[in-house]
């Protein structure tokens, strides 16, 4: 029945429904393919995988607003550390190069970040003969 | 004569006030790129959207290409932007910058030492 009937195609009588994507308990990951439950310990808004740390563009400027309408796959550039301490994760997108800082959780992949946090370290450059001379 | 049809003298004379330090700096490195922040306190001004705004350096990206940008945010409005450093940045604070986070590790790094 299935493969047999041609696809109707009804000439956009009545747009698609827009799913509730973002009510959903879960999500899956658009880097490694994880589904990712979207409670997190220690944060209210889940905003990147915990296992490869990869975010989509979906919030334009206030955390959880879904208003950015890229949608492109979000990389973890860089660490940065808030005034009290708490690690942020700068994620640059993909699609549109736009940055945003997200806050990390409890259960983020500490040997991905540490990873991401020492990569200027790790650097054979200049800048670090500039720590050796300390 | 320069490029761009100015005398090469007076091209390369532009200067600009830093708005943390008040450090006066040449628009351009000695390497000839166009600076956007303070080569003494990395510290940058928002440009975009009439914000005019000061910004202040959070991290250091490295690239893939092995390149080092700033991540500056606006005090005001909170935006992001990345910008290469220069070859003449103050090596001091571009350090600190980049082992800040481990510093303040929000976990033991003690369980790290053996891999």
């Amino acid at each position: 029945m299935i493969c047999d009937m041609p696809r109707r195609n009804p000439g956009r009588e009545r747009p698609q429904r827009r799913k509730e994507l973002f009510h959903a308990d879960a999500f899956r990951c658009v880097g490694c393919r994880l589904d990712v439950p979207m409670l997190a310990p220690g944060t209210a808004h889940r905003n990147h995988c915990p296992n490869c740390l990869t975010s989509l563009h979906v919030d334009h400027r206030i955390p959880g607003d879904r208003r950015a309408e890229c949608r492109g796959r979000m990389t973890a550039l860089s660490v940065s550390v808030r005034g009290d301490g708490e690690w942020l994760i700068i994620h640059s997108c993909q699609s549109c190069g736009g940055l945003s800082a997200n806050r990390i959780a409890g259960d983020d992949n500490a040997l991905a970040l540490l990873r991401i946090a020492m990569r200027p370290l790790s650097d054979t450059r200049l800048p670090v003969s500039a720590l050796l001379a300390l | 004569m320069s490029t761009d049809g100015k005398p090469r003298s007076l091209a390369n004379t532009e200067t600009f006030p830093c708005v943390r330090c008040g450090l006066t700096v040449a628009a351009v490195a000695p390497d000839g790129a166009r600076r956007n922040h303070c080569p003494s306190c990395l510290h940058s001004l928002h440009l975009r959207d009439e914000c005019r705004s000061r910004m202040l350096p959070i991290s250091i990206a490295v690239l893939r290409t092995g390149e080092w940008m700033v991540i500056h945010r606006c005090t005001r409005c909170g935006e992001l932007t990345s910008n290469p450093i220069c070859g003449d940045d103050n090596q001091l604070i571009l350090m600190r910058m980049a082992v800040r986070p481990l510093a303040q590790p929000p976990f033991p790094l003690e369980a790290f030492g053996d891999l």
